[in-house]
């Protein structure tokens, strides 16, 4: 039996999403239409809205309304402006928020370096990165401990400090309330190496 | 078909997927295949084993031939830190990517691995990474049958890759150039739907990419091997050597991403 089109078109509009496939699409699908149609209409709105009320920060690259000047973070005055946070994506910002340590502004690539993925500098917001850097003492590679994470902080850190800039990496280590046993050799590698005095 | 293996394998490509599981191309002596480390994304676990470039050994389950295996168990064999430097990361890139597209329908088998494997050992290594891409990048491409005619062997007794080359007869420059298959002399050009080394006079000088005698010559010695001897004899323009690449590869196997990002100009 052939799905009626409107519902047809659903199912391949949400199993394009990531994380989705045919039969949880399928699933979804069946399940906005039993819903009462405010509900339905509600999604909508916030799907468009969503798309279109967001916008990229033009000095961070991090995620803002797009009625806004600046995000929060570039526009809050209590921020240390001399302190710069590089991340990949802009959940990595909301995560470093989470652990209240950080009171400095942040810069979102939007990514790291894969030729493969075709993803190379020209991807990613290095350019507005190096535009940004008057008044910014010191940058913080936050990038994924990912081979590509460790090669986009390599690339970054190579660029910067061209510039005089002081170029820090976040820290490699053990999981807080890990058990060393269970730790990877690679993980343990890296806190060996990058030890500090107590 | 058992339902758990056990197998060596090179991490090719990582694709992190938002449910945290992470899907991994794998090359191991069967050849080229998929599996999915289940929450590979998360801290902790084997996450960091499975990183890009990483020798590793792994267990997979499969239920049915026709299952994306899933990793059950990984060991890490050797990471390569040095592949992460800007200077050899693209490089690596290169290597990766081309043995992915070239192992879609074939079977290359343990000597493949053992050269990828190699290849990426020396990207990560040597002090002139993009010598060793290209050289690894054409010999992979004589593996899998694809390489250009480049004419006979030299006849005359090759370096061991142990050996010094040096001024007894077996230095890179020592070696015959490829020459033209229409006439003979010394080649300059790749005739790239053809898969040819042709001269000036014989070469379309709109379709063939032009290498120059010591581009040419460093192309044959990456096909002819050693690889050794290749990756000491260089081409000296290397955004050209790259273009070669780039639209041979594109013309016999498919794109290539991280060879066309090399093809372009410089900035």
């Amino acid at each position: 039996m052939r799905y009626p089109t409107p519902l047809l078109t659903l199912i391949r509009a949400l199993s394009r999403l990531p994380g989705i496939g045919p039969k949880s699409a399928q699933r979804l699908a069946f399940h906005l239409f039993n819903q009462p149609a405010d509900e339905v209409l509600a999604l909508a709105r916030a799907l468009e809205e969503a798309k279109t009320g967001l916008a990229r920060c033009p000095r961070c690259a991090h995620v803002m309304a797009s009625d806004e000047e600046a995000c929060a973070v570039c526009t809050d005055p209590s921020r240390d402006a001399a302190l710069l946070c590089v991340v990949e994506q802009p959940a990595d910002v909301l995560a470093i928020e989470r652990s209240g340590e950080y009171a400095g502004r942040y810069h979102v690539l939007h990514g790291a370096l894969s030729p493969m993925h075709g993803v190379g500098p020209d991807e990613l917001t290095i350019a507005l990165l190096l535009g940004r850097l008057g008044g910014v003492t010191e940058v913080v590679l936050a990038t994924s401990t990912t081979v590509e994470g460790e090669a986009t902080a390599l690339f970054l850190a190579q660029r910067l400090r061209t510039l005089g800039v002081r170029v820090t990496r976040i820290a490699y280590g053990l999981p807080v309330g890990g058990d060393l046993e269970y730790a990877d050799e690679v993980t343990l590698g890296r806190a060996m190496t990058h030890r500090r005095d107590l | 078909m058992p339902r758990y293996t056990v197998s060596d394998a090179l991490v090719l490509r990582r694709s992190p997927l938002p449910s945290g599981d992470v899907v991994l191309t794998l090359l191991s002596e069967h050849g080229k295949w998929r599996a999915v480390a289940r929450k590979g994304r998360l801290l902790g676990g084997n996450l960091a084993r499975l990183s890009l470039f990483h020798d590793v050994t792994v267990q997979a389950y499969r239920r049915r031939d026709d299952d994306l295996a899933v990793l059950t168990q990984v060991r890490l064999n050797g990471a390569l830190p040095g592949l992460t430097k800007p200077e050899a990361y693209p490089y690596a890139h290169v290597l990766a990517e081309l043995t992915d597209a070239l192992t879609v329908d074939t079977h290359v088998g343990e000597r493949l691995l053992a050269v990828v494997a190699s290849g990426l050992r020396g990207v990560g290594s040597h002090d002139d990474p993009e010598a060793v891409a290209l050289a690894y990048a054409w010999h992979l491409l004589e593996l899998a049958g694809l390489a250009p005619h480049v004419g006979a062997p030299t006849q005359r007794p090759v370096a061991t890759s142990d050996a010094p080359s040096g001024p007894s007869g077996d230095a890179p420059g020592d070696r015959p150039a490829p020459v033209c298959d229409r006439c003979g002399a010394v080649a300059t050009r790749l005739a790239v739907d053809a898969g040819r080394m042709r001269c000036d006079e014989h070469g379309d000088h709109v379709r063939d990419v032009w290498l120059g005698a010591d581009g040419a010559r460093s192309l044959a010695l990456a096909v002819r091997g050693p690889l050794r001897a290749a990756v000491l004899a260089p081409p000296a323009d290397r955004t050209r050597a790259w273009r070669a690449l780039q639209a041979y590869v594109r013309e016999h196997v498919t794109e290539v991403r991280a060879v066309t990002a090399l093809a372009r100009e410089p900035a």
